[in-house]
């Protein structure tokens, strides 16, 4: 099992956000958490990349326990965060991006070769390599952000919300890419708004609502359950 | 109305006394811009560095170039211990401003106790040594000065560009948080940039050295200026300092040559109270 | 007689009419001079205090007033002739024009805050004082003032100075202590922790900004003038040196620069300081000093001496209630009223066609709706579909790129927020954001007090007591919102909400971040709210909560309203549900 989350609780200052979530990623999977807004998914995956400390709980990355882990070691790891809104450096160039991307030695070293990589998975960017990449439009931001994701060489691949605020045709671009990210060796933990977009990619997935894990199975079944539609539309 | 010589030498002169204020700003503006720290010691480390070089050269007869070769290492040491301050405290950037203010003091003290409020001059073979080119007459320090500023400028921005190290500072100025989740450990290279930046001050206190008279006083003249060039020169961009700093000594200069020496403070002033107001980036 | 208050009042009293009269004890002139120079700083520092301590706005311009007093006097007098006493005034006048000049420009720049405002006031102050070097008024050479007559108000020079400066730090102290004890203070407070919300409140902050900068800039002024006697000749250089905007903030911080009386605490520590170190002949070390206890006290007593002590008294006191036990939030039981009261005919609350534009980004679409009188109203939609600037448009924070927002028949469209608050439109914020260092009960009497007419305090004060008791939180009133868990912040925000007696209540997403048990408590509350006669408007992501509590849904999407009407049948309409879920679903 590559990710091992177990009774996680996580929140911010002293507002909770996550209660008690358990879940497990396995190498080639696609795991996804879909959930309304305001039911912590970017809590739960800004936990998994690093960026908040979980209360309690334990996290496990391929049998390491990240508990002590600092958030800029995360990285080495082999976990790469595509954040929600893309968290772009918009004052730098869509190449110096993706090369934050794998400032890390080990990835440093296969420097060109993964930026190929990118550069054949969207070709739109070796075109607007030099940009700020501020100036980009919403699609073209999501792939710099996947493309930076990429060159860490991970084996884990955490999405948050991917299909925010882009055109409905690009979404479906970018659920493709995100499949394809699986087919080239990483895992995906993906958490999404999209219920049918992410269940049409899944494995496995869980549905998060208001900070807890209300049901988990394969995309077939939860589609079934009147869980999600209570979920995201009350009735 | 001055002749077009006077005209055009009070512009050399500007624009190599500009040369000073850009090698000033530019620690200060790494450090504003990359930091979050607003270093107002930055012009008391100079200076500090300007006595050393003059206690250096009178004293024990050390060349300036050799005393740099001291000092400058030295004035990293003091920039590491005093971000360690501002690291284990937390300060933020109004605090930052007024504890290194207090640091200011501190050395300015410090440095009166032990060469007096006296004049200082450290006069060597090349202090009145220049070139001249047409009418013209350009003096040789002050030119090595700019050119010295100009590599560090033209090196830092190279650095900050080119790099792994300069562009994760870059990226953490913007996001520190994902440049983290990149690998990128934000605390040494705050480390490694502070030091810089008093290096710098160190650099620019050799030529403070050579160029001006020492005195305790002189620390606090520099300071406006050197702020308004800052600005001017955008937060974090060398290059930008160093051309703000020649913009802003020419036009001091041409204005000085045109009114009266005692009007070149309003023009810096003017200039920066101007970007403030209306300025796209500050609004 | 209570001794506890009267005491203070009595030592005050006596020390006044003691200093008052010290100039006649034929001390040394040494003695003159110090405790003139400790007026000196005390008023000086104290009038920075009045918009940087205060309100926040930290300038390093001080020296700018403080100089166009003193030339203002000497150009006056020694040009004019004009008498010196008459000269105080005008020095007073001078300066504080000159304030509200920068304040008129600078304080319409949202980004000029922080640093930037220190920096171009530094910068203004370098611009006057080379103007003044370069023209008639110094023109390089110094003014003299020994020529000067001085009215002989006690029985030597030195004693006139002294006792004006004396009159003046008096008279600076007790509009110190006006200014904190009134509206303007409470308002450049909230301005302090969070200006925004301030104005959102109904604190009219550009104007408040601009009276506390005049009288500080005054009273600067005035110093100035007074001064231009005691040191008899002026230069340019020593008087706009880099160390007076630099003292008066060390001495600001030092005693405590949100205390009407830390400045003060502060000069006369530093002042007195500064001299035994000048008079045994080590001035130089003196300033070390100084400069080493300004960085003690902003890294270990970062909010000044004063409120230190305060702190310090506090923990010594009995401490009153039952220590804070584990999270369980207080059941709140507001008395939902027998009968609920029917909603209205009358709109609210109208929207038409408005659009919002950011740069390039299309936030609203032209946004038609109309909320009843007393209706509990959702507002829900898609994450951007533009729903939070919805509610900060119909606020006023952002104004409207077109269209029309009418409150109860007042068109609010183009309004400061301060304004649209107190037209009846109060709104909270999804973090919560009260003004942290003001207690729980002060957080809620300013919104009772601005954007109402104009009341006494004891009466706000109780209404504020009312609506805390209200929402729950009877027995919290002095305790600091960091003191509270995140339920009783936003339940503080909801009462601070409700002070400001509101037509119109936005909340923004007041149920996240809340566990099961406070959700239904928050929304027993909303409900007892409504009861009271308020129509509420409600952006929420907990759709059951939403379907619940609402009379009225709307969905908006993409900037544009989607579908409107009962909760049920527009959370089943296949539009919305394809938005949210799918078209698949929709089916």
């Amino acid at each position: 099992m590559l990710l091992e989350a177990r009774n996680l609780h996580i929140g911010y200052g002293d507002a909770p956000a996550v209660w008690d979530v358990s879940l497990d990623v396995a190498a080639g999977e696609i795991v996804a958490v879909i959930g309304p807004n305001g039911a912590g998914k970017t809590t739960l995956i800004n936990a998994i990349a690093g960026l908040l400390r979980c209360r309690q709980g334990e996290l496990r990355f391929d049998g390491a326990d990240m508990t002590s882990v600092r958030a800029h070691d995360y990285c080495s790891h082999g976990i790469a965060l595509v954040p929600e809104g893309r968290r772009l450096f918009a004052k730098m160039s869509v190449e110096e991006n993706l090369e934050l991307g794998c400032y890390l030695p080990a990835a440093r070293a296969g420097r060109d070769q993964s930026l190929e990589r990118v550069y054949g998975l969207f070709p739109i960017l070796r075109d607007k390599r030099a940009q700020p990449a501020g100036e980009l439009s919403g699609g073209q931001q999501q792939m710099v952000a996947i493309g930076r994701a990429l060159m860490a060489r991970p084996r884990i691949v955490l999405f948050d919300e991917p299909s925010l605020g882009l055109a409905p045709t690009i979404v479906d671009d970018m659920f493709e890419i995100i499949a394809r990210v699986r087919d080239e060796g990483a895992a995906v933990l993906l958490v999404e708004q999209n219920v049918l977009k992410a269940l049409g990619i899944a494995d496995r997935a869980y549905v998060l609502e208001q900070g807890r894990i209300v049901s988990a199975g394969l995309p077939d079944e939860l589609l079934k359950q009147p869980h999600i539609r209570e979920a995201y539309l009350g009735v | 109305m001055p002749s077009a010589t006077l005209l055009g030498q009070a512009l050399i002169s500007g624009v190599l006394a500009g040369g000073m204020y850009g090698l000033l700003a530019l620690g200060l503006s790494l450090s504003w811009g990359l930091l979050r720290l607003v270093n107002l010691s930055h012009f008391a480390l100079a200076f500090l560095a300007a006595y050393l070089t003059y206690e250096l050269g009178t004293t024990y007869h050390v060349a300036p170039w050799w005393s740099a070769a001291m000092v400058v290492p030295a004035m990293f040491l003091v920039g590491l211990a005093q971000h360690w301050l501002f690291d284990k405290f937390k300060v933020n950037e109004l605090a930052s401003l007024l504890i290194t203010f207090s640091f200011a003091v501190i050395l300015e003290v410090a440095i009166q106790l032990y060469w007096t409020a006296d004049y200082r001059r450290f006069e060597t073979p090349y202090s009145t040594l220049s070139i001249k080119a047409g009418p013209f007459y350009i003096p040789v320090l002050e030119l090595i000065l700019c050119l010295v500023a100009g590599v560090l400028a033209w090196g830092t921005w190279q650095w900050l560009r080119k790099t792994y190290v300069g562009k994760a500072l870059r990226a953490s100025a913007e996001d520190a948080d994902i440049a983290a989740a990149y690998g990128v450990d934000y605390k040494r290279l705050a480390y490694l940039l502070s030091g810089m930046c008093a290096a710098y001050a160190g650099v620019a206190g050799t030529f403070i050295a050579l160029i001006a008279t020492l005195a305790p006083a002189q620390i606090w003249t520099w300071l406006g200026v050197v702020f308004a060039v800052v600005i001017i020169g955008r937060l974090g961009n060398p290059l930008g300092a160093l051309a703000a700093g020649m913009l802003v000594g020419a036009s001091e200069s041409i204005a000085m040559a045109i009114l009266s020496p005692a009007w070149a403070p309003v023009v810096s002033f003017s200039m920066l109270i101007m970007i403030l107001l209306w300025d796209p980036e500050w609004l | 007689m209570n001794a506890a208050r009267d005491l203070p009042k009595l030592v005050a009293g006596l020390a006044i009419v003691a200093l008052a009269v010290l100039p006649t004890a034929g001390l040394p002139a040494f003695y003159d001079s110090f405790v003139y120079l400790v007026f000196f700083w005390v008023s000086l520092s104290t009038s920075w205090a009045l918009l940087s301590g205060f309100a926040g706005y930290f300038s390093l311009g001080h020296a700018a007033f403080f100089g166009v007093g003193m030339y203002t006097t000497a150009t006056l007098t020694t040009k004019f002739g004009v008498p010196f006493l008459l000269t105080i005034p005008a020095a007073a006048a001078v300066a504080a024009l000159l304030g509200v000049g920068i304040g008129a420009v600078v304080f319409r720049l949202r980004r000029l805050r922080g640093e930037l405002f220190a920096l171009l006031t530094l910068a203004v102050t370098f611009v006057i004082g080379t103007i003044i070097l370069n023209t008639p008024i110094d023109g390089g050479g110094g003014v003299f003032m020994s020529a000067v007559p001085l009215p002989h108000l006690m029985p030597t020079p030195t004693g006139t100075i002294y006792i004006l400066g004396f009159a003046l730090c008096v008279l600076t102290l007790v509009t110190a202590w006006w200014v904190a004890h009134s509206r303007l203070g409470m308002g450049l407070f909230a301005i302090h922790d969070d200006e925004d919300v301030a104005e959102a409140k109904g604190v009219p902050t550009f104007r408040y900004k601009l009276l506390a900068f005049a009288l500080s800039a005054g009273i600067a002024g005035a110093v100035g003038g007074i001064h231009a006697m005691y040191v008899g000749f002026l230069t340019v250089a020593g008087t706009f040196e880099l160390t007076v905007p630099l003292y008066v903030v060390l001495m600001s911080v030092l005693g405590g620069s949100r205390h009407w009386l830390g400045p003060a605490v502060g000069a006369t520590a530093i002042t007195t300081l500064l001299y035994a170190f000048i008079s045994g002949g080590e001035a130089m070390i003196g300033r070390a000093v100084v400069g080493l206890i300004l960085i003690i006290a902003i890294l270990w007593l970062p909010d000044g001496i004063i409120p230190a002590i305060q702190h310090w008294a506090k923990k010594r006191r009995p401490a009153p209630a039952k220590a804070r036990a584990e999270v369980v939030p207080a059941e709140v039981v507001p008395i939902v009223p027998a009968k609920v009261l029917p909603i209205g005919e009358r709109h609210i609350l109208e929207v038409r066609a408005v659009t919002k534009r950011f740069g390039g980004l299309q936030a609203l679409a032209g946004v038609d709706l109309d909320v009843r009188e007393g209706e509990i109203f959702g507002l829900v939609g898609p994450n951007g579909s533009g729903k939070t600037t919805l509610i900060n448009v119909i606020a006023g924070h952002y104004p409207l790129s077109s269209g029309t927002v009418t409150v109860d028949g007042i068109s609010t469209g183009g309004l400061a927020a301060h304004e649209i608050a107190r037209r009846g439109v109060a709104r909270t914020y999804q973090i919560p954001r009260p003004f942290v260092t003001m207690s729980v009960l002060d957080n809620v009497a300013l919104a009772a007090t601005f954007g109402r007419p104009v009341r006494a305090q004891r009466e706000i004060r109780d209404e504020a007591r009312h609506w805390i008791g209200f929402t729950g939180l009877a027995g919290k009133e002095a305790a600091l919102p960091a003191e509270l868990n995140l339920h009783e912040r936003k339940f503080l925000e909801l009462a601070r909400a409700l002070a400001a007696k509101p037509k119109l209540l936005l909340l923004d997403e007041v149920l996240s971040g809340l566990n099961p048990a406070e959700i239904d408590s928050a929304i027993r509350l909303v409900r007892a709210i409504r009861g009271q006669g308020a129509t509420i408007v409600f952006v929420e992501h907990l759709m059951r909560a939403v379907v619940e509590l609402s009379d009225r849904i709307a969905v908006l999407n993409e900037g544009k309203l989607l579908a409107l009407g009962a909760p049920r049948e527009v959370m089943r309409d296949p539009r919305v549900v394809s938005v949210y879920l799918g078209k698949a679903y929709a089916a």
